[in-house]
């Protein structure tokens, strides 16, 4: 009897616990359409909304990051000098806030002080570890400004060809094709060479991003389109410097940087000129504008960390009117356009014991992490380790609609060619094609829905 | 940044509004959200940015007299000249929104630090200086701090007869190219098809910047907190901490302090509407009052507090950092507490009364 009841009692006791299973496959409680960033997302809707730490960090953690926003403000000058120096020889702006101002998408121009597009060059093959060629006598980026009495590598000019189109009902939109030429070069330049135009991304969310478990980005890869349905996403792998191996990419307009260390350190050194322990070489070593100075590095390791945590902790801003019936139209709109199959809405963090702000979120990026082929329209035609001429990484949307008033006007694409969220996704072609052809033959009523869902983002 | 009150506020303010009315809320006098918005433009915007522009011109005449007539007496007039126009400049940055962050005048007319390096090397070649070729310099290579590092000199020791001719010439084209600047940066708040004042007194309707006034006073709110947290942890730590007084923004000029309580009191003319001697008949701070007198009195005294404190760094910052030292990190929780009232309570306040 005693036994029975016992036996009774643990098949109760599965019963409930399968029910409890079952509960779990609705949206689990952390889940808030709202919380784009997940526990690291913050409510603000101003033009420095990009700009703020995670709530949960405090002490330690608050205070590296304070010291990695300051770095991250500071103007380097030319060496030598009390204050920040080591700029350049040859660069391509003096701070990193030149670039992402407010840690946002910067201004799609070259060579000015507020130019936040840089060019990268190289010419057919591969080097060593499967990337890009570096050009002989000018590496694999273009520094197009020098600190005085130095020659910049070349001036990049920037010319678009405007054409007017019409959606199907009438309303017209305009594209500029960007042309990008050089002039002034400083040495001669090996035929075929290839230029790729990369606008500073923002920075909030990306501690998130480095979080995503590998596991989760490669499962939803299909580069063979096996599912038939068109997207033939697949992960980028590359060669990380700062700790010698091959890794998933992750950042970058290509996916060509897998984490954050190495994004932060080749950025001080390639844009601003500034040595660190990752890149110690000056990016213009072996050419006529090396400093031929011993201060290499020049840069801290603290602040070298501290300016990586500060990249890491940066909060995503919550989605506005969720609810709004108009958005909810518009986010339907997004779905049945298929836009999803790359740019997915959720995704979850993996377990990171050692550094809790980031483990376990449910967040919303609207990014696979993949590259994709995004047509000839959109091509560089230039290839960064296993994304291809026209492959681009799918970028994530959270914090979209606030560019505008981040960066106002707003830019947006690899390049900044667009100037309007239509212009984005009319841009889209290859994998995203048919996405776009849904967009465009939406009525008026409804492809403003689905702008105004993004809008929420 | 750190804005951990902010989105803890939120989330208090989410959690009020579900329980319900607020019945303790007492309405002493209505103030006209509009009205408090067209004074701000009216009383502080417009005049400060004109005021701005004005005192460039007279910083450039004074300039222009001393290259005329380079005697000790005209530097001087000159130094006070650059001090007065660091003023309205340094109180404008206590709403550093529009134009001047869209359109980059702040990096344009004042980077920091100067790159030394390059304007010697610039002055010690032979490559022509002209307005043209000033105006293509990098923010850094000119502006306040350009004019500053040739007027006053290292250590704010420079005589005139030490200043040489082709420092005349850069000191003559950086004046110019500043006054240029201030210029554009006044016409863009003030001249179709910029505008940008239209754009703030139409906030909530129609506006393209703001589109409701709760996101302009939200704004306004954040800038506010932002100055207070650039000057007590961003400017003034780096020299604090590490005791190095070449890490001060107008080290030259030891104008430092005046930069910092100018700054602040940027701050107190946005929150009370006043500038110059000027008042609105309303202001955020009466808005904040009619709805909750204490939080109204709690920032006022902050901001005297914190600028009570500021003016306690003597002689200068330079010297402050070494000798009078509890000064200075006083200084700095007194802006760090109203940093904290003003992204906290001001904004917990401004997501909770303002509905439009």
């Amino acid at each position: 009897m005693k036994k029975l009841s016992v036996i009774g009692a643990l098949v109760l006791l599965v019963l409930l616990l399968a029910k409890c299973q079952k509960a779990a496959q609705f949206p689990a409680d952390k889940y808030d359409e709202r919380l784009s960033g997940g526990d690291a997302t913050v409510f603000d809707i101003t033009s420095h909304s990009f700009g703020n730490m995670f709530p949960a960090l405090s002490g330690y953690d608050a205070e590296v990051h304070g010291l990695g926003d300051a770095a991250f403000s500071k103007i380097f000058v030319t060496a030598p000098a009390p204050i920040n120096p080591g700029l350049g020889t040859i660069f391509n702006n003096n701070s990193c806030i030149s670039c992402h101002h407010n840690d946002g998408i910067g201004l799609p121009t070259a060579g000015e002080s507020n130019s936040s597009l840089l060019v990268r060059i190289s010419i057919p093959g591969t080097d060593e570890h499967g990337g890009p060629l570096a050009a002989p006598g000018y590496g694999l980026q273009l520094q197009d400004k020098a600190v005085f009495g130095k020659t910049p590598e070349c001036k990049v000019n920037i010319t678009y060809t405007e054409v007017v189109y019409n959606f199907p009902d009438g309303e017209s939109y305009a594209l500029r094709t960007p042309a990008y030429t050089l002039s002034n070069l400083y040495t001669a330049l090996s035929a075929g060479y290839m230029l790729s135009p990369r606008l500073a991304p923002p920075m909030y969310g990306l501690g998130l991003l480095e979080a995503i478990p590998e596991s989760t980005i490669v499962a939803m890869a299909d580069p063979n389109d096996s599912n038939g349905d068109g997207i033939k996403g697949h992960a980028n792998y590359v060669w990380d410097v700062a700790t010698q191996s091959r890794k998933l990419g992750r950042f970058g307009w290509k996916a060509n940087t897998a984490s954050l260390l190495t994004q932060v350190a080749a950025a001080y050194n390639q844009d601003i000129g500034i040595t660190n322990k990752i890149f110690p070489v000056e990016n213009s070593f072996g050419q006529s504008q090396y400093d031929g100075l011993k201060d290499d590095p020049e840069l801290a390791d603290s602040t070298l960390n501290a300016v990586r945590f500060y990249a890491a902790t940066l909060a995503v801003p919550a989605r506005r009117d969720v609810t709004d019936a108009t958005n909810k139209r518009g986010e339907l709109l997004f779905k049945q356009g298929k836009c999803e199959s790359c740019h997915r809405q959720t995704l979850t963090t993996g377990i990171n014991v050692a550094f809790k702000s980031v483990s376990n979120q449910v967040i919303h990026p609207y990014t696979d992490m993949l590259v994709h082929d995004m047509g000839p329209g959109l091509a560089d035609n230039r290839p960064d380790f296993l994304a291809g001429g026209q492959e681009w990484r799918t970028a994530p949307l959270w914090g979209l609609g606030l560019f505008e008033k981040v960066n106002y006007p707003g830019y947006y694409l690899h390049d900044g060619r667009a100037r309007s969220i239509t212009e984005a996704i009319m841009w889209h072609g290859g994998e995203a094609e048919s996405s776009k052809v849904f967009f465009s033959t939406l009525s008026k009523v409804d492809r403003d829905a689905m702008l105004s869902f993004l809008k929420s983002l | 940044m750190k804005n951990t009150l902010l989105g803890l506020s939120c989330i208090a303010v989410v959690a009020l509004s579900s329980c319900g009315k607020d019945k303790t809320s007492v309405q002493n006098t209505t103030v006209d959200e509009q009205e408090v918005i067209t004074q701000f433009v009216n009383v502080v915007g417009n005049p400060n940015y004109a005021d701005i522009q004005v005192k460039a011109t007279a910083l450039n005449t004074a300039i222009v007299a001393f290259l005329a007539a380079p005697t000790d007496a005209n530097l001087t007039t000159a130094r006070v000249a650059w001090k007065n126009a660091r003023q309205p400049w340094e109180q404008a940055e206590g709403y550093l929104f529009g134009p001047v962050e869209d359109n980059y005048y702040d990096p344009t007319m004042d980077s920091w630090p100067l790159n030394r390096t390059d304007v010697d090397a610039l002055i010690g070649s032979s490559d022509a200086i002209t307005l043209t070729s000033v105006d293509a310099l990098d923010g850094f290579s000119k502006g306040f701090h350009g004019i500053e590092y040739i007027i006053f000199g290292p250590g704010g020791t420079r005589k005139a007869a030490d200043i040489t001719a082709r420092q005349k010439d850069y000191l003559k084209y950086t004046s110019e190219s500043l006054l240029n600047t201030t210029t554009t940066l006044r016409d863009s708040w003030l001249v179709k098809p910029a505008d940008y004042a239209n754009e703030i007194i139409n906030a909530g309707k129609g506006s393209t910047a703001f589109k409701t006034r709760k996101d302009l006073f939200v704004t306004i709110a954040t800038q506010m907190a932002a100055i207070c947290e650039e000057v007590g942890t961003g400017k003034m730590a780096e020299p604090f901490t590490e005791r190095d007084s070449t890490k001060d923004e107008s080290s030259y000029s030891h104008n430092t302090t005046t930069d910092f309580i100018n700054n602040i009191q940027g701050v107190l003319n946005v929150y009370t509407a006043t500038y110059n001697g000027a008042k609105g008949t309303t202001s955020l701070s009466a808005l904040v009052a009619s709805k909750n007198a204490a939080l109204d009195t709690k920032i006022k005294t902050q901001i005297q507090t914190a600028l009570s404190a500021m003016a306690l760094i003597t002689p200068t910052f330079e010297k402050a950092i070494y000798d009078n030292r509890d000064k200075i990190s006083n200084s700095q929780t007194a802006l760090a507490t109203l940093q904290a009232t003003l992204e906290g309570d001001l904004i917990t306040f401004i997501q909770t009364n303002i509905k439009d």
